[in-house]
């Protein structure tokens, strides 16, 4: 029955496959590329009606390359660039996205997954090495709170955050929001750590112990750089989940110029409902880094993704 | 007692951000603000919040659209995860295309949306409100009000923004679920596909009795954080419909918002919420129940 294919005539039968796949792709970027498309109009283009999906129509034809007008209108409205005689580049970018909201975003999103990568490590080497009354129980509860709603939690928190403020003369909401993040995200690479630590073989450290070395020792001599790739996939998730997270930002931060870049986003979409061209450049310039970071680091996502997945 | 020290970093961490708030919701869901301070009024705020007419409507709307996500997320997933795992060249290039949505934040992914939606100037528009693909007179998702309900009051068929939420939000889960489908069909031993196709199997029973028995358990997984994220997700809500028009997306995590931080009720917000979680619980411990009763009976026959 099973007949013998030679390569190229099973490539030609995968030809329908890759339509179907293509299409897909498409169907899924859709809306990624237009975006790019209105970011890049100028604002009369992006209010005509009908609306057009490229800005190159001119009087005679619906689409003339050569007539195309794009536009950096709306990234200059973002960035607003002001001439400065004192930066080398003759410039500064004075828009509050990239002055405020972008680097709130990322010392937030950095430390948070920092203290996520290195808790998870020595949680997931704990529970990964040892076994002791409680294992069970603690590894249930971890799953457990995960199936709380994080708005459950926040109406706590944001009650939490005002008492301290009266209360703590050192208390500091950024301070709070990367605790919070880390508390957060921490049960889930609890379980995506100790997973990675599962996988690889006790004889390697159990050789070093014979040979002197202490558990501790063994885990940063030995552990800690076989298991980097799956410590650097956690610290990349916990990065994309905090820089995507809108609702703790917008609540638990009073000051404006502490929140974060989803916060930056949420501003625009008040100020500037018509301006089309401005939100899409807004939206763009905030998922350009995570997408970047995605691209160069797929790997190690999809194998978290499937490691915490599956174990959880 | 190194374990111990290891631990307790994390537990300190998870008890305080995630534990203590949790009981302090189940403090707060029995008492009300006054303006001498906090009230007990036991379970006032529960039966106040069941006689709301907004509670069954949000409740209906966060049925329709769990199920309208979680089946079409479940099923395009397992199709993609198919289709990916038959081609032999590319599919890391589509995986990665196909997963770039899941970097996308959900306030963002609304924002998108938004922009090819809107009425008069979204790029499809001018498809939509073509009256002769969409009679009677064109399809306008975010203003268009909710058709009559076919039973009581249930909120089905859904309203076109309702379609739409459901569409986005399926767009956001699609990458992990396909992921997660893929991983588990690469698990499936191929000579086991390949006698089933010698004994004259064709896809569908393929599929059918042979794939979806196989990768039962990873469907529960995707399954159960479908549920989870559909639940409590707000973002989408926030910035692409605000629940409306008239109330037609409000959804249960977006009435717990406004419950608590547009009418500051919180002893309100914190009963919706406890009775969020816990049919978050609910639904997953029915998850998991359905697939042990599955292999328990795979086992006997």
């Amino acid at each position: 029955m099973r007949r013998i294919v030679g390569p190229a005539s099973k490539t030609r039968r995968q030809i329908p496959l890759h339509l179907v796949l293509i299409l897909v792709c498409l169907a899924v970027m859709l809306p990624i590329g237009t975006t790019v498309l209105i970011s890049l109009k100028r604002q009369e283009d992006t209010v005509r009606r009908p609306p057009i999906i490229f800005p190159c129509d001119t009087a005679t034809s619906s689409f003339d390359l050569s007539a195309c007008r794009w536009a950096t209108e709306g990234y200059q409205r973002v960035l607003a660039p002001k001439p400065s005689l004192t930066s080398p580049l003759g410039f500064v970018l004075t828009g509050n996205m990239l002055r405020l909201y972008i680097p709130n975003s990322l010392l937030y999103a950095s430390s948070s997954a920092l203290l996520v990568m290195l808790l998870s490590a020595l949680s997931g080497y704990a529970l990964s090495r040892f076994r002791f009354t409680g294992h069970r129980l603690l590894m249930t509860s971890f799953l457990i709170v995960m199936g709380v709603p994080w708005l459950t939690e926040l109406l706590a928190l944001y009650q939490m955050r005002v008492t301290m403020a009266k209360m703590l003369p050192f208390y500091n909401d950024r301070v709070f929001i990367v605790l919070v993040y880390t508390g957060f995200w921490l049960p889930l690479s609890v379980w995506i750590a100790k997973g990675f630590f599962d996988a690889i073989p006790r004889e390697l450290e159990e050789a070093a112990l014979i040979d002197g070395c202490s558990p501790l020792g063994a885990l940063f001599r030995i552990l800690a750089p076989l298991s980097a790739p799956g410590l650097a996939a956690i610290f990349l998730y916990t990065f994309v989940a905090v820089w995507n997270e809108f609702i703790a930002g917008y609540l638990l931060i009073a000051k404006n110029n502490q929140k974060p870049v989803m916060f930056g986003l949420y501003d625009f979409l008040g100020q500037s409902t018509i301006s089309l061209q401005v939100v899409a450049a807004a939206c763009i310039l905030i998922a350009l880094p995570v997408i970047i970071l995605f691209l160069f680091t797929r790997r190690s996502f999809f194998k978290a993704m499937v490691e915490g997945a599956v174990k959880g | 007692m190194l374990p111990f020290w290891l631990l307790l970093p994390t537990v300190l961490f998870v008890a305080v951000i995630q534990v203590y708030p949790a009981l302090y919701t189940v403090w707060l869901s029995v008492q009300q603000r006054e303006p001498s301070g906090w009230v007990f009024v036991g379970l006032g705020n529960f039966k106040r919040l069941l006689s709301l007419s907004r509670f069954s409507e949000s409740a209906g709307h966060t049925v329709v659209f769990l199920v309208g996500y979680a089946s079409l997320t479940m099923l395009l997933g397992f199709l993609i995860a198919l289709l990916l795992n038959r081609t032999t060249h590319l599919s890391g290039l589509y995986l990665t295309l196909i997963f770039i949505p899941w970097t996308i934040a959900d306030l963002l992914a609304g924002v998108v949306i938004r922009l090819l939606v809107q009425p008069d100037y979204g790029l499809l528009t001018g498809i939509l409100q073509n009256p002769s693909l969409f009679p009677p007179d064109g399809l306008s998702f975010l203003t268009d009000t909710r058709p009559p309900p076919w039973i009581g009051d249930f909120p089905f068929p859904p309203s076109p923004a309702m379609v739409l939420l459901i569409l986005v939000a399926t767009w956001r889960a699609l990458p992990f679920v396909t992921l997660l489908m893929l991983a588990a069909l690469q698990t499936v031993p191929s000579e086991i596909l390949e006698s089933s196709k010698i004994d004259g199997a064709n896809e569908f029973q393929i599929a059918r009795l042979i794939l979806i028995p196989l990768m039962l358990p990873t469907m529960v997984v995707a399954l159960s954080n479908l549920i989870l994220t559909g639940m409590n997700g707000v973002g989408t809500v926030f910035s692409l419909t605000r629940g409306g028009p008239g109330s037609s997306t409000d959804v249960l995590s977006y009435m717990l918002y406004t419950t608590g931080w547009r009418e500051l009720n919180f002893g309100r917000a914190a009963s919706l919420a406890l009775m969020i979680a816990a049919i978050n619980l609910l639904l997953i411990m029915g998850t998991l129940r359905l697939t042990r009763t599955e292999e328990r009976s795979r086992q006997d026959a």
